[in-house]
């Protein structure tokens, strides 16, 4: 199943989300749980103490009575030990044991009365035995005959009976409480870590298949960059070979349509002559008498023919230029380059020298600023693309303005050289911007003699080269023609390759 | 042409009837009289250089000389030069490549294939002429020898 990106993200936070839920769940529930245990036990030991403190007293009291009841028997001093040293105890133990009994409901409110009952007993054990002590042990076990004593313990027995029914049964709920608290820990533990167990598997399960996915993908994706690349390169070598076809379509249709068009031109010659040959008839007849007859065939020799003549041969010799430009350019895109190392410094200073006389009668200047460490490209395609920049730049220049032509060469990152040739001439429309790089194109005043074959020649020659021409121009002000050629010939010998 | 100027026979092959006949009216001016054969097909042209048994013997004892346009409706210029100078008996006879193509590759087949003479066709007519009218003053003081 695949998985998209953004379900992959939604779905591994949606799991870890719970997982980490789960694992807050489980730690405060434990946490509570731990909790809960903790204050039972420190109840149980609280109903332990209250317990021990119940049992300690009782055996107090009963020690009590049983030092008594020794004493009372032998009046022997001896038997008063166990009383004395009860009653010695008996405010720390009655102390300890109300505090003991303030935890507990049942006990604290037993306690005061146990407790009244409890220093009563006492006070009536010592008064018997200060009695026997006095020498009237009759009284004092008149006294004790009263039952008087033993009412007070069985109302202290019964007291401690309760107290200490009360906690067993405390404890048994706590026992109870303390199990099913310890179970609760069990399953929370359990269920937790099962759930965090199952939340991570299925994490790691979706990761693994959009891990798998992703090595996939980019597996895909290296086999479609190479046949990518093996599909640039045969539309490569296809466009190369579509070039050439239409080179050598353009040289032979070129060729083809000369041939009758010499044929034109030569018989036009021929007629040109019999028409002389004709002029010179009527002329020699110039004096006959005038019939009809020989004032047309005068008109005929005179104006007709060599008005038609005129038609034919200008039209012919527009023709013959338009296919001698579309045969210099297939030809041109046909010539094998020859790359080389270039002076570019010369090579302008050269071309620059090629038109000073015709700048210098335009009272004009040419400056070169080259800045350009070295260019390997084919000489002859830049000295005729430099050429008929220069030439345009003279052609077409401001009548009345001092000519100033500046040609600026630079490098340019990515290996290209910019050859800018700017002139303050009359500028190009931008509207024809692109169209003075078409065939047979020409924009602007048509003053000038020409067939719109120059730039078009240009851009071939610069696209031949690995380059291309751009123009920038303010109508009225002046262009700038922008060679683009790369330093180096490498990309011009995978386009000839091609 | 000047000892046999009167034997020697000009062939024509061109495909081109304008053409051909503007060649023989430019010739003619030059002051060549010789005889002039057109021919507008190869085959009609290899049929009267080699004979129907296409050997050549036919040509034996001719003097000729070819004018010959390389585009040619049933086969190349080409192949007629080939056979011209590679046949015992016309090796011998001078042939002109007279065509509109100006193809250095080109040029340099025929010369290796034993063209003696290369010439382009100007476009324009003026050219076309006058280069047809030295050719006519070259003919006029060439030697052809005799096939054998």
């Amino acid at each position: 199943m695949p998985i998209s990106r953004g379900s992959f993200i939604l779905s591994t936070l949606i799991l870890l989300a719970l997982g980490l839920f789960a694992l807050a769940a489980v730690v405060v529930s434990n946490v509570w749980l731990v909790q809960r245990t903790q204050d039972l036990v420190t109840e149980v030991q609280q109903i332990r103490r209250l317990r021990a403190a119940t049992v300690d007293l009782r055996s107090l009291l009963q020690d009590a009575e049983t030092g008594q009841r020794g004493y009372l028997l032998t009046s022997d001093e001896a038997y008063l030990a166990p009383f004395r040293q009860a009653v010695e105890r008996l405010g720390t133990q009655v102390e300890t044991f109300t505090r003991a009994a303030d935890a507990d409901p049942v006990a604290s409110r037993l306690a005061p009365s146990l407790v009244t009952t409890a220093q009563t007993k006492v006070a009536e054990l010592q008064r018997t035995i200060d009695m026997a002590q006095a020498g009237q042990v009759q009284a004092a076990v008149e006294e004790v005959r009263t039952d008087r004593g033993k009412e007070l313990m069985d109302e202290a027995r019964a007291a401690f009976r309760d107290i200490i029914e009360e906690v067993e049964t405390r404890l048994q709920s706590i026992n109870a409480r303390q199990a099913s608290s310890a179970d609760a820990l069990w399953w929370v533990s359990v269920v937790g870590g099962l759930f965090v167990l199952a939340v991570t598997i299925a994490g790691m399960a979706t990761i693994f298949v959009y891990l798998r996915q992703i090595a996939q993908t980019r597996q895909e994706i290296e086999e479609l960059n190479a046949s990518l690349e093996e599909r640039v390169r045969e539309r490569t070598s296809e466009l190369g070979r579509a070039n050439e076809e239409i080179q050598r379509f353009a040289y032979i249709v070129t060729h083809d349509l000369r041939a009758p068009l010499v044929n034109i031109m030569g018989f036009t010659s021929e007629l040109e002559q019999s028409v002389a040959t004709l002029q010179g008839f009527v002329d020699r007849h110039d004096g006959d008498e005038n019939t009809t007859d020989l004032e047309a065939v005068r008109l005929a020799a005179r104006e007709d023919l060599p008005e038609a003549l005129g038609f034919i041969r200008s039209s012919t010799r527009k023709m013959d230029g338009l296919i001698n430009a579309i045969l210099k350019l297939s030809r041109e895109g046909r010539r094998a380059l020859k790359p080389e190392r270039i002076d570019l410094k010369a090579l302008l200073a050269a071309s620059a020298a090629a038109v000073q006389h015709q700048v210098s009668e335009a009272d004009g200047e040419i400056a070169i600023d080259v800045r350009v460490p070295n260019l390997v490209a084919d000489k002859l395609s830049l000295e005729q693309i430099i050429g008929n920049l220069l030439d345009n730049a003279v052609k077409y220049r401001r009548r009345g303005v001092p000519l100033r032509i500046s040609i600026r060469a630079t490098s340019r990152p990515g290996g290209l050289v910019d050859i800018a040739v700017e002139d303050n001439g009359r500028g190009i429309d931008a509207q024809d911007h692109e169209r003075v790089f078409e065939l047979f194109r020409r924009s602007g005043q048509q003053d000038q003699a020409g067939e719109g074959i120059g730039l078009a020649h240009v851009r071939t020659l610069a696209r031949n080269l690995g380059g291309d021409i751009s123009l920038n121009s303010t109508f009225g002000q002046g262009s700038v023609f922008t060679l683009s050629v790369p330093a180096h010939p490498r990309a011009v010998a995978r386009s000839v390759a091609a | 042409m000047t000892d046999n100027a009167k034997s020697v026979t000009i062939i024509m092959i061109e495909d081109d009837e304008g053409h051909a006949r503007l060649i023989e009216k430019n010739i003619r001016r030059a002051g060549v009289n010789n005889a002039i054969l057109p021919f507008s097909n190869g085959t009609e042209a290899l049929a009267y250089l080699f004979g129907a048994d296409a050997s050549g013997e036919v040509s034996k004892s001719r003097s000729l000389l070819i004018l010959l346009d390389l585009n040619l409706p049933d086969m190349t210029g080409i192949e007629i030069l080939e056979k011209v100078k590679s046949n015992p008996h016309t090796k011998r006879t001078p042939v002109v490549v007279l065509t509109t193509t100006d193809d250095a590759r080109e040029i340099q087949r025929c010369y290796d294939l034993g063209a003696n003479v290369y010439i382009t066709k100007p476009v324009n007519y003026e050219s076309f002429a006058h280069a047809i009218r030295q050719l006519g003053l070259f003919f006029s003081v060439m030697q052809v020898p005799e096939t054998t």
